[in-house]
């Protein structure tokens, strides 16, 4: 990419690299005004009253309250599987037995909607929050145990060999050398992750209608306010976007490396 | 003694289970589940037997209620796929054909969305019936389609669309005659992972509102804490989603495609 002149100030250069990105919301909200202005219909509120809700919604202390609750679980069940689905799937790489055993139950689970084990769960756990966030840990556990267990396996096998002929021990490698020379690999998994734990968020909490993002929504819809419901789904596709955006720019800070060795693996 | 060991050995099922050493983790797991449920470890109100669901699921398959409730998952299931396959493929191709400055952005915005959140939306707009699920099916199982189409015209031999120009074939008939057929293992990649989207969200659309189909079948049990007939369900929209995954592959696999 070439480089800008200094003159260009902090703002232009945003405007430069997301305009695409910005027109683009424009278009989708002008079609969804279009569309609302056409059938006229008190099912389908205009984008421009959705837009006037949104801050109505969020300075309401209780519905804040309960997305930030959502969030938490979120972060919780992602952290988890980052702590645990990491380390072992970074061991299902180098290990051919333990892949042998753990690739067909992985692929078995690939097809259950995690989410839809939330009543079955709730049997056991209860109604609180440790249900679901043990649903989201399942979520994000699969895309992460594939994908950190792809990198680990593409390492190249001299630097294990190094690492153990200078002395270290199997745990120190695993988070030494086989971590960072597989994190391209495994922050795909994580971009990939985060998504599907907000959608397990969402749709578990539509199940079990307790508190948080999901069952705003419902409440908002059998008290037939339209421009609720649509509020916050606006509210919840910005924090989609949004954290898919972060991860990104995060996977672009940590691996920039990378990319640099295998151009065109990005875009 | 050794020639009976070696008959068995040529035994199709010996065969079968050689070639598949991937099937013992998965009953290894099943025995350990069975075993803890018969050691009385876990209290079978909370955790059945496999052996337990898989005899309620074979009761039920000969239950014509029960298939009714298939039934109405499979039509929802596969009405979205294919709405989202022909949808799919038109947009990768338009991309392909030079309208992606003005597409990718658009998806790169809509793609992190959550779809299951449009799903009170879609309620609001179409009903409660076939209609709002197949949306949902459509709007989330529309992009890996739309990106696998794109990425298989992408890596078409650049020499067989100019074989094909130099014999004066126009442009949709390259398209159609050249660079799909040659775009199909993409495409069949891209539909693995859309049937899986589409059984994942019919299911949950039919758990969050429904009066029927299998997800409909889950919460009702939930409400009576009937936890095998919880299972049921949920066993079989996980085995259909492997099978369709399966026979896709095996499709692939059959279909005279290069990789």
């Amino acid at each position: 990419m070439k480089q800008g002149p200094p003159r260009f100030s902090a703002l232009r250069q945003v405007w430069r690299r997301n305009w695409r990105t910005v027109l683009a919301c424009a278009a989708l909200l002008l079609i969804w005004q279009a569309a609302a202005l056409w059938l006229k219909r008190e099912e389908l509120p205009s984008a421009w009253e959705t837009l006037r809700d949104v801050p109505v919604i969020l300075s309401s202390g209780e519905d804040v309250l309960g997305i930030l609750a959502s969030l938490r679980r979120m972060a919780l069940g992602f952290g988890l599987g980052l702590l645990v689905a990491v380390p072992l799937g970074l061991a299902m790489g180098r290990s051919k037995p333990l892949a042998r055993l753990l690739n067909p139950l992985t692929a078995l689970a690939y097809p259950i909607p995690k989410a839809a084990l939330m009543p079955i769960i709730m049997l056991w756990l209860g109604i609180g929050d440790l249900s679901k966030v043990l649903v989201i840990f399942m979520g994000v556990s699969l895309p992460l145990l594939y994908h950190s267990s792809q990198g680990a396996e593409q390492v190249d096998d001299k630097l294990i060999w190094s690492a153990q002929a200078m002395g270290m021990g199997q745990v120190a490698r695993l988070l030494r050398v086989i971590l960072p020379a597989a994190l391209p690999e495994v922050m795909l998994g994580c971009r990939v992750a985060v998504s599907i734990a907000l959608i397990t968020m969402i749709s578990s909490e539509m199940i079990a209608r307790q508190n948080g993002a999901g069952n705003l929504l419902f409440n908002a819809m059998d008290m037939a306010i339209y421009t609720d419901v649509y509020a916050v789904i606006l509210i919840i596709a910005v924090i989609g976007v949004v954290l898919d955006v972060l991860m990104e720019r995060l996977r672009v800070a940590l691996t920039h490396w990378a990319d640099t060795l295998q151009p065109g693996s990005t875009s | 003694m050794d020639h009976i060991r070696a008959q068995a050995r040529r035994s199709p099922l010996f065969v079968w289970f050689a070639k598949h050493g991937a099937i013992w983790p998965v009953i290894g797991l099943l025995a350990l589940w069975q075993l803890a449920c018969l050691a009385g470890l876990v209290p079978p109100r909370l955790l059945p037997s496999p052996a337990a669901v898989a005899l309620r699921l074979a009761h039920d398959l000969l239950d014509p209620g029960f298939l009714f409730h298939i039934g109405q998952t499979l039509i929802r299931l596969f009405s979205g796929f294919f709405l989202a396959l022909a949808l799919g493929l038109c947009l990768g191709i338009a991309m392909a054909q030079g309208a992606e400055p003005f597409l990718t952005p658009l998806v790169r915005v809509a793609s992190p969305i959550p779809k299951i959140a449009l799903y009170p939306a879609l309620v609001l707009l179409l009903g409660f019936g076939h209609a709002s699920k197949i949306a949902l099916v459509v709007a989330d199982a529309v992009f890996p389609l739309m990106l696998a189409t794109l990425h298989g015209l992408r890596s078409v031999p650049p020499k067989l669309v100019w074989a094909a120009q130099a014999a004066g074939a126009s442009r949709s008939t390259v398209v159609l005659t050249v660079k799909l057929p040659s775009a199909l293992g993409p495409i069949l990649t891209g539909c693995r992972i859309a049937l899986v989207i589409a059984c994942l969200n019919v299911f949950l659309a039919e758990m969050i509102s429904s009066s029927d189909g299998l997800g409909h079948l889950l919460v009702t049990a939930a409400r009576s804490y009937q936890v095998v007939d919880m299972f049921v369900p949920l066993v079989l929209i996980s085995l259909i989603g492997l099978l369709l995954n399966a026979s896709l592959q095996f499709a692939r696999r059959r279909l005279p495609i290069a990789s």
